[in-house]
């Protein structure tokens, strides 16, 4: 039995090194983006974000620890007569830029590019939508999930000029927690 | 992956070093069950399959490095108004458990590399622990039955992925 008394430090140190690893977890959010529609004849579309409107993110605030999986979701409908690669961006905070120079200019990519051939719709599925994230889209993401949960998206598209719609918008987010 | 490997290892050459001096018996064997997450929303189930080779050091201790594979389900979540669906995990791990007291019941503790992927998210390959209780049957001179429930936790940075699985094993005694 003597020998055995490198099990008990071990096991403790075990569960006790990464936290309390024993109460974590991963859940998700659902943030819900309204109908829109966007073109290069009108200003750009953005989708205010305020995750402390989502019970289950107040619920689990002080306890987040990153961003397990994320998605874009949705249905894109090219309106255009050429294809679009379209694209996510992202700022921090609440902005109002109404052009795609500006956004390019301003904002952070963190979607994209997810093409649409000319005149029809696609659905965004999970799998897809999660591997077409950016690194630093990411980053700051979590940055922002971690803070107040307030940050603004905008959809563009990668071309010169484009026009689409888009319909029953998530935002999915899997968040790590640990108490 | 190799920060996991060598403090995989150092715990092996620890619970070796503990062993007393005396006949050392070792085994082969494949085991089979189901592997259900534990508190997370976008992993499904799924069955898992492995070996292990029970190497016992005395009659206190039993070291037993293991391979486990595991293809867990998809999940499907309805998120505004559609229905989604996310591939699940593929597991793997290679590591090595510490079966306690040679019991018929026995308690048991192990370390393991985890690899867990899937399509569209980067690779987890992290250092992950388990533990468990067994319930080991003789079945003639060279079988052995072995019942297991386990918890088994990767940790991925602050936090952690979790497992519940419950298998079956059968070993052959290579040593008797």
């Amino acid at each position: 039995m003597k020998n055995l008394r490198w099990i008990v430090p071990a096991l403790a140190i075990a569960l006790a090194a990464p936290g309390c690893v024993l109460v974590s977890g991963q859940f998700l959010i659902d943030f819900k983006l309204t109908d829109f529609t966007t073109t290069t004849e009108t200003a750009v579309s953005r989708a205010d974000v305020d995750l402390s409107t989502e019970e289950d993110y107040n619920d689990h605030k002080d306890e987040l620890q990153g961003l397990s999986d994320v998605a874009v979701l949705g249905t894109l409908e090219n309106t255009g007569n050429t294809a679009i690669n379209a694209e996510v961006w992202m700022t921090a905070g609440s902005t109002a830029y109404t052009t795609a120079d500006e956004v390019r200019a301003n904002a952070t990519k963190l979607w994209g590019p997810f093409q649409v051939a000319a005149n029809s719709s696609k659905t965004v599925d999970w799998d897809t939508s999660a591997g077409l994230f950016t690194r630093t889209g990411k980053e700051l993401l979590v940055s922002e999930i971690k803070g107040d949960g307030q940050f603004t998206l905008y959809a563009i598209a990668a071309e010169a000029t484009y026009s689409f719609d888009v319909h029953n918008g998530v935002l999915a987010l899997v968040l790590d927690f640990a108490k | 992956m190799k920060r996991s490997l060598a403090l995989l290892l150092l715990v092996l050459g620890v619970g070796a070093g503990t062993a007393q001096a005396g006949e050392i018996k070792i085994g082969a064997g494949a085991f089979g069950g189901y592997a259900v997450p534990l508190i997370q929303e976008d992993a499904g189930s799924g069955a898992v399959f492995g070996v292990r080779v029970p190497i016992r050091a005395s009659s206190m201790i039993t070291i037993e490095p293991y391979y486990m594979t595991s293809s867990l389900d998809e999940v499907t979540e309805e998120l505004g108004g559609v229905e989604y669906t996310r591939d699940g995990f593929d597991m793997k791990s290679l590591g090595g458990n510490v079966l306690l007291f040679g019991g018929t019941f026995y308690p048991y503790v192990g370390l393991g590399s985890y690899e867990l992927t899937r399509e569209g998210s980067e690779d987890i390959k992290e250092l992950g622990w388990n533990f468990g209780l067994g319930l080991g049957v003789p079945l003639g001179e060279k079988f052995r039955l072995d019942i297991r429930g386990e918890m088994d936790m990767i940790v991925t940075d602050e936090s952690s992925r979790k497992f519940g699985a419950a298998t079956a094993g059968l070993t052959y005694n290579l040593t008797q």
